[in-house]
């Protein structure tokens, strides 16, 4: 299916005009391959979906769900994991209590990669944990907390690097079994979070493009991984400026392997491995 | 001057001594960026940027979202996302679903560089295990660029090239020593 620039223009503001959804500022590439996605899906040409999304509203909430990625995993960058274990988290670690939000969390898998760290950290109990997303299904996902086993057998590999083994001492290893935090259960294909996790976190709907905070607390570390690239240099302006009016001084926002802060915002934090402090 | 703009590479089984390969012939200061998109097996997610960079004369980097494309630097799409080109040359990743059970995946690559660069792009498809990256060649030669496949006979994993020869008429099918002359002599003024 060929979306032309054309196509492209109409699909995006006719969303605009029938919604408070606004793709006018993603990321042209990852979007375009998305909505040729989901006009395959639907055997529907441009005419045709637009005028649906127009005048079916459940439809076009349906359609913006389809449209963002939404892909995640356990541990998702293993050497990300081990920096936070062992640089960035610790620093907190004589809070009285410590505010998290992972924002654009999807599925939940990295929420839950966070907590169990914590949890080996012993500094779960104080940590207050807020978990937003745009689309309202994968937060359903995320709460539940399960997940298919037979794609995702790379979960167990990250747990053990990140989780069994010190990679600053080889000789260290840690015999932590998977069933202290999670259930894997192969003939129903599940792997199920404990519910100690499943009922800690706060999961509430938020729209990084045009949403203040929703959370109505200042946090010491912003998880937000893999989103920003579906952004332009604009919206990630708008996301910095955010995130930088609610972290506490000296809090920390990690974001993907491969993203950066680049432009005015650059200077407003200072990088120390994987993270970027608030200065 | 060179009338090309980029060069793109894509590969899977049997192509990192092919990528070595090139990477250590061709001059320091390459006048094109050149992008690799290379399958790797899903635990050698680290190491393989270090493993090429060892005897290339170019710098090879694993490039960040929305970094600007430059002469003389190899661009390795980084495990587990998909490398995009933009049209302001500039690398846009995704983490969006495998495509061809594959992340990175090569059509995607080459589909976006064949946008970009249309017939200022060489595509260049080597040994492989799968067919990604034939639906992407075929994308470079619809736009006018150069299209480039490794001998199927060279290969040590033929299925990709063999997909890429099927549903394109390219314009050279090479061995490796001729792809290296090939990309020398095209940068020449």
């Amino acid at each position: 299916m060929v979306v032309t620039d054309q196509d492209y223009q109409i699909f995006i503001y006719a969303i605009k005009s029938s919604s408070n959804y606004d793709f006018t500022e993603y990321s042209e590439k990852s979007l375009r391959r998305r909505l040729a996605k989901v006009m395959q899906d639907h055997n529907l040409n441009i005419s045709s979906l637009v005028n649906k999304v127009k005048s079916d509203k459940k439809f076009l909430e349906q359609i913006v769900k389809e449209i963002t990625v939404n892909t995640t995993e356990l541990f998702r960058d293993p050497q990300v994991w081990q920096n936070l274990r062992y640089n960035i988290l610790p620093r907190f670690k004589n809070n009285s209590v410590i505010n998290v939000w992972h924002a654009g969390c999807s599925t939940g898998q990295e929420v839950y990669s966070l907590m169990i760290l914590l949890n080996e950290l012993e500094m779960f109990e104080k940590t207050k944990m807020y978990a937003t997303d745009l689309n309202t299904d994968v937060l359903e996902n995320a709460n539940k907390g399960e997940y298919k086993y037979r794609f995702n057998i790379g979960y167990l590999d990250n747990f053990d690097k990140v989780i069994k083994e010190n990679p600053y001492n080889y000789d260290e290893y840690y015999d932590i079994p998977y069933d202290k935090y999670f259930t894997i259960d192969k003939s129903r294909d599940i792997i199920k979070m404990n519910d100690f996790l499943t009922q800690k976190p706060v999961f509430k709907k938020q729209d990084l493009v045009k949403d203040e905070n929703t959370l109505y607390v200042k946090f010491d570390l912003i998880l937000c991984r893999n989103v920003i690239i579906y952004f332009n240099y604009n919206l990630q302006n708008r996301v910095f400026d955010l995130f930088h009016r609610n972290l506490y001084e000296g809090g920390g926002l990690i974001l993907g392997m491969h993203e950066t802060i680049l432009g005015n915002y650059s200077l407003k934090y200072k990088k120390r491995g994987h993270a970027y402090f608030k200065v | 001057m060179s009338t090309y703009k980029a060069v793109i590479i894509g590969g899977s089984a049997g192509s990192f001594q092919v990528v070595t390969k090139i990477l250590s012939s061709i001059p320091t200061g390459f006048p094109l960026p050149i992008l690799l998109c290379l399958h790797r097996l899903k635990h050698v997610r680290s190491g393989f940027v270090e493993a090429l960079s060892l005897k290339s004369n170019i710098p090879v980097i694993e490039p960040n979202d929305k970094d600007s494309l430059k002469p003389g630097i190899a661009y390795l799409a980084p495990a587990n996302y998909h490398m995009y080109v933009e049209l302001a040359n500039r690398i846009a990743l995704s983490t969006d679903d495998p495509v061809n059970h594959s992340r990175p995946a090569i059509d995607l690559s080459f589909i976006t560089a064949a946008n970009a660069y249309r017939q200022k792009l060489i595509g260049i498809i080597l040994s492989g295990a799968n067919r990604d990256g034939a639906m992407g060649l075929k994308k470079v030669h619809e736009h006018g660029g150069t299209t480039i496949v490794q001998d199927p006979a060279e290969c040590e994993v033929k299925t990709m090239t063999e997909a890429s020869l099927q549903i394109t008429q390219v314009n050279y099918v090479y061995r490796s020593d001729e792809i290296i002359n090939f990309l020398k002599k095209s940068v020449r003024s």
